[in-house]
């Protein structure tokens, strides 16, 4: 569908790694496969746009809605290591200001970890 | 690159062919010397423009077609969308996404629109003849 997506987790954190574009064509489907992959454990999700080519504001949604459903107490939502094309739409969207954007996927996870740490 | 060159694309009215009329439009961007952002920003806008119109314009999509019809120049990138669509002006009938608000109360939605106007130098909507003309134009200099 043009985006593959590879998963990892570990203790409840969810990564997940995308590759290739997201646009009209395929965002619906890529919204069902994200959300088909998440289990009811999983208390943190980040997404990987390292390798992302394109991105429009239908992938942008898709982000979006799952932002808001991590969105509560004990969840916790991150994107990582934004390539050129994705860092440009989710600046200029303002997504930066609403969601937490790391440079790498590892200072995610330690965000992620740090804030378990605390809550704990 | 100061030559006039221009290119017409037709489009079906699916998500698929504007996939397809997008990457045409990107090649013809590049090989006019275009900077590379320059080339995603109009990759982008004409996936938005065009996303647009399949999901408003008509309820019987694949019987209609979206004309492109791209300008290069030494001075600017014009680029024309038109429909045979029902009347819609983006720059007044859609709605602009609240760039300010928290996360729970963030919208989904309106930010197709609001790409494309904070990538292109101009955006001109008219309607002529039963027809939606959006006018894109990216500057050289912009």
């Amino acid at each position: 569908m043009g985006i593959i997506i590879e998963w990892e987790r570990r203790d409840g954190i969810l990564v997940a790694t995308l590759t290739g574009r997201i646009d009209g064509s395929n965002a619906s489907e890529f919204q069902k496969t994200l959300e088909a992959g998440i289990d009811p454990g999983d208390y943190a999700l980040i997404l990987d746009f390292e390798q992302v080519s394109f991105i429009s504001s239908a992938g942008l949604r898709v982000v979006l809605i799952l932002a808001k459903k991590f969105n509560e107490p004990g969840k916790d939502f991150r994107i990582c290591t934004l390539s050129d094309p994705a860092r440009g739409v989710i600046t200029m969207s303002g997504f930066d200001r609403i969601i937490s954007v790391h440079e790498s996927q590892t200072a995610a996870v330690d965000a992620v970890e740090k804030i378990r740490a605390t809550r704990s | 690159m100061s030559a006039k060159r221009s290119l017409h694309i037709e489009a079906k009215c699916n998500p698929d062919e504007v996939r397809r009329a997008a990457e045409i439009a990107e090649d013809f961007a590049q090989g006019e010397d275009w900077p590379l952002k320059v080339v995603f920003q109009v990759k982008l806008a004409l996936e938005e423009v065009m996303m647009n119109v399949v999901s408003y314009a008509h309820e019987d999509g694949d019987n209609h077609q979206i004309d492109l019809d791209l300008v290069s120049d030494a001075e600017a990138l014009t680029i024309e969308i038109s429909d045979d669509g029902q009347p819609f002006d983006p720059l007044t009938d859609a709605p602009s996404p609240d760039l300010q608000a928290s996360l729970e109360d963030r919208h989904v939605g309106g930010l197709g629109v609001h790409l494309v106007r904070t990538m292109m130098d101009e955006v001109h909507y008219r309607r002529e003849r039963g027809r939606n003309l959006l006018t894109l134009v990216k500057l050289r200099d912009g």
